[in-house]
């Protein structure tokens, strides 16, 4: 595969900034599980009964994936789960504007903590998801799926 | 013609002070009325619902959103958000009388959903249901109790 236009640096300096931030937002979400459940349930789409099952899977996601982005541990696929997880939260957002029903996005709560930023559903968080996406997929594409403790075989 | 002078004295006199105190007046009634207005439409200020609340006659409930009334809400108040009433209502209506007294709030005075959410209770026979119209941020700037 020809890496047209993407050099290595770039690719590991998103790398490491995207997995920052995951890790950072899953840490923070298993911290208070319960606090994510109940902002996923006021998007009214999954069953009670689902909920703290998909709290949990989204976080640990979130955490586990940004730690292998970080390490570079099978980086290709853990950008391809955090894609499919950013088109599930944008589809979500989507649904709700268009319901017209208003709450907290749920997606980094850190951000609000520490900036003041209010992370309310709407048009903000949706470009910000899409801008999430943009810069996973050259990762995706063109990032690496390698050990990074294996020599590579000549 | 001195008598004549002291009675239109008196008489401006009795003019000036009731037109300065007359404005002073008119708002004290009009505050009154907007007050007795609101208590009886089912709308509590801030020292009523301070009264319910220390003497345990009233059950508080937060109209707000559940992860928002997780992270705090009057002390002992349950959660029966405007946005989930209908999956929350069933085990609320288990747990409260329906002769109940029920002080609902939400966020602030402009916020809606504590008079939807009392709506609602009545639609769904608790007749005995106030508004707080203050809300959490009133109650929370009185220094009142708080939990979350």
């Amino acid at each position: 595969m020809t890496r047209i236009g993407f050099s290595s640096a770039l690719i590991t300096v998103l790398r490491l900034m995207l997995g920052a931030f995951f890790i950072i937002s899953g840490y923070e979400k298993l911290l208070d599980l319960k606090f994510f459940s109940l902002v996923i349930a006021e998007y009214q789409i999954l069953p009670s009964l689902l909920i703290p099952g998909i709290a949990l899977l989204f976080s640990l996601c979130e955490l586990l994936c940004g730690t292998m982005l970080f390490i570079d541990l099978f980086s290709r696929f853990s950008s391809s789960v955090m894609l499919c997880l950013m088109v599930i939260f944008i589809a979500a957002m989507i649904n709700n504007v268009m319901r017209g029903l208003g709450h907290e996005c749920g997606c980094f709560e850190f951000l609000s903590r520490w900036y003041g930023l209010k992370e309310e559903i709407g048009i903000v968080p949706i470009v910000r998801d899409i801008l999430f996406f943009i810069l996973l997929l050259p990762i995706a594409l063109f990032g690496s799926n390698r050990i990074p403790w294996k020599k590579e075989q000549k | 013609m001195s008598k004549i002078s002291l009675q239109k004295k008196l008489f401006a006199t009795l003019i000036i002070v009731l037109s300065s105190i007359s404005p002073s007046l008119s708002q004290f009634h009009a505050a009154e009325s907007v007050a007795f207005a609101k208590e009886e439409s089912g709308e509590l200020n801030l020292s009523a619902t301070k009264a319910l609340f220390d003497t345990h006659s009233a059950c508080f409930v937060d109209a707000r959103s559940e992860y928002v009334y997780y992270k705090s809400h009057i002390k002992g108040a349950i959660s029966l958000s405007d946005s989930r009433f209908d999956e929350q209502f069933p085990d609320f209506r288990q747990k409260k009388a329906i002769e109940t007294l029920m002080v609902v709030y939400c966020a602030e005075p402009s916020c809606g959903k504590a008079r939807s959410v009392a709506k609602k209770l009545m639609k769904n026979g608790y007749k005995n249901v106030k508004v707080f119209s203050g809300g959490l941020i009133e109650w929370a700037q009185a220094g009142f109790p708080m939990e979350g």
